[in-house]
């Protein structure tokens, strides 16, 4: 691939904050112009640290990383002339209305007012905020926020959109209606987009590719049809007394000791050729007390378990505790 | 939601970029941003306003009358009026700062450290709005105390006063704004208040004149910013009276020689500490 086809290049980047925190161990990835790619993780994995690097709030410690061929560190200003981003959380005016927030955008980036303007309307209405965009955004709903966001976000015509975990907080409701607005205009601009999330279904429906990051590392990257068609037709998963009789049982059965995982009572299997009926089968008959049995398609989070040992949720939990 | 069938519009056109351009061109946008912003919220331009504009038209007439009434009365009067412009400039530039740290915890402040704009103009933004609105309230408690009985004389020397008001006003935002980054929490901000704007003021040679106190005490003011500033608001509009306020920290008989000492110590000042807050919110900003 062309440097010129690339929007992002990231070379082995790093990050150690003080206290020797290595919160990004050696990063590299590439995106094209025009591609959705997913960094999928934890809290702590390294995501928003990665993106904090690409859009200069985050100063790497070594490696380099480029936007549209610009240098994020030699060219600063240059790369967020060409980006914008969603944040986590509001990042907004709240005393000024939606509209005022749009325009200081558009003044920011050095976009013409009139042409900005009329922008603003039409993306307005395309995410169905027309209606409060006089209103002061202190007075939003949150989902209304996070659409004043994206609007924003799109306004200077970016070459660039970071979303960092766009819908955390959200309900689900809101969240689907976010991602089919994402969607759309994702669909509409041919923007290239870099989106950190832990919502696996979030990934899924935007993403063309996706990176899985584990403590600062991407520990597989691909579409996510290949991920997912490492894991088989099925995945089953039994809570059973003994975890270990179970593994060795579906060794004998078979199946791969790579396909098997065990956390805690719970051992998921990835099954191919309709195992699933075999497979239980064999474990009775082992003497092995199966307390719940499901076969369900594999997820992007099976993908994670296999390649990390740990579930993004958890993940969350285990940062939330600390 | 409206989203299946809507057409995108069209890019939007970007101004040419150029590196001299960008580095100027988002001063005017954000002092205007942050001037509305403090418009919405009226308490950020009232409540500086109010002890001082209560120091001038109350407590200046109140103690002129109880510490020198007959003949003095209207010069006490107007020493003190003067003074407390010594008080609004640093409380009001705090205040201002006040709206950075808003800025970072629940505003638009990561929006506009990704935006493609020199970091430095962020402070600059701020900086010229905090001036802005302390010219306002400087002309105000001028205004007012002249009404009340101050005697102020206005000429050429009165850009003396001008001008350290303006080097005083950006001296104490630099400050301001090197406060927040050092204090990020609004209570711990403002416990800071007090140490930088009210003890020095009283220090200053604002109620008495720095004569007044022990010699040790004298030379610690002389090293205030506010000292200097309040001498040079005396020498600038309170006729030949003001002069002693230079002499009292110089002790020099060219009163234009003093005033220029003086205002190269303000400006000294306000440029390590505006150097000092540019640089530390631009390391902020990068962490």
């Amino acid at each position: 691939m062309s440097p010129s086809q690339l929007a992002i290049e990231a070379v082995d980047l790093t990050k150690t904050y003080p206290g020797d925190v290595q919160a990004v161990k050696g990063i590299s990835f590439e995106v094209r112009a025009g591609e959705a790619f997913g960094l999928l993780g934890p809290n702590g994995a390294g995501k928003s640290t990665t993106i904090g690097m690409l859009n200069t709030t985050v100063k790497p410690t070594s490696g380099r990383a480029f936007l549209g061929g610009k240098d994020v560190t030699k060219d600063p200003i240059g790369t967020r002339s060409i980006s914008s981003v969603v944040f986590q959380d509001a990042v907004v005016d709240q005393l000024f209305t939606g509209r005022q927030n749009l325009e200081l955008h558009l003044r920011l980036w050095g976009t013409n007012i009139s042409t900005g303007r009329a922008r603003i309307a039409q993306l307005a209405d395309v995410v169905g905020m027309s209606e409060y965009l006089d209103r002061p955004v202190g007075t939003y709903s949150g989902g209304q926020r996070r659409r004043m966001e994206i609007v924003r976000a799109l306004l200077s015509d970016p070459r660039v959109v970071f979303l960092d975990e766009p819908t955390v907080g959200l309900d689900t409701r809101i969240r689907h209606d976010l991602f089919d607005v994402l969607a759309t205009l994702r669909d509409q601009t041919g923007v290239t987009i870099l989106l950190t999330t832990h919502y696996l279904d979030e990934a899924e429906q935007l993403c063309d590719r996706i990176a899985i990051v584990q403590s600062g590392r991407i520990v597989a990257c691909d579409t996510p049809a290949h991920l997912l068609a490492d894991l088989g037709d099925l995945v089953l998963e039994v809570r059973v007394d003994d975890a270990d009789a179970a593994e060795r049982t579906l060794q004998t059965a078979g199946i791969p000791e790579k396909d098997i995982l065990v956390i805690g009572t719970t051992v998921t299997a990835s099954l191919r050729d309709n195992q699933d009926d075999s497979v239980i089968h064999r474990l009775r008959e082992a003497g092995v007390v199966v307390r719940s049995a499901t076969t369900r398609n594999p997820s992007l989070d099976d993908v994670y378990l296999r390649l990390t040992g740990d579930h993004i949720a958890a993940g969350d939990e285990m940062e939330a505790v600390k | 939601m409206t989203t299946a069938t809507a057409t995108m519009p069209a890019a939007t056109e970007r101004r040419p970029a150029n590196p001299a351009a960008k580095a100027v061109r988002a001063v005017p946008t954000l002092t205007k941003r942050r001037l509305q912003l403090s418009l919405q919220s009226p308490r950020a331009v009232l409540v500086p306003l109010a002890a001082p504009v209560l120091f001038a038209l109350v407590i200046a007439p109140a103690l002129a009358n109880a510490v020198a009434p007959g003949p003095g009365r209207t010069a006490y009067m107007t020493f003190i009026a003067l003074s407390t412009a010594g008080l609004l400039i640093p409380m009001n530039c705090l205040f201002s700062g006040l709206g950075v740290i808003v800025d970072r915890q629940q505003g638009a402040m990561r929006e506009l450290m990704v935006a493609p704009i020199r970091r430095s103009s962020i402070v600059f933004g701020n900086l010229v709005a905090a001036v802005i609105l302390t010219a306002f309230q400087v002309v105000v408690l001028v205004v007012a105390s002249d009404l009340r009985g101050a005697n102020y004389t206005f000429g050429v020397r009165t850009l003396w006063f001008v001008g350290a008001a303006l080097v005083f006003s950006i001296l104490m935002y630099g400050l301001a704004e090197i406060l927040t980054v050092r204090m990020p929490s609004p209570v711990e901000y403002m416990g800071a208040v007090p140490a930088m704007a009210i003890i020095p003021f009283f220090l200053a040679g604002s109620l008495f004149p720095i004569t007044a106190m022990p010699a040790w005490l004298a030379a610690v003011a002389k090293v205030l910013p506010v000292t200097q500033a309040l001498a040079l608001f005396r020498y600038g509009i309170t006729g030949p009276a003001g002069v002693s306020a230079l002499h009292n920290i110089w002790g020099l008989h060219d009163a234009t020689t003093m005033a220029l000492l003086s205002m190269a110590v303000l400006v000294l000042y306000a440029l390590v500490f505006v150097n000092g807050a540019i640089r530390l919110f631009t390391k902020a900003g990068t962490s």
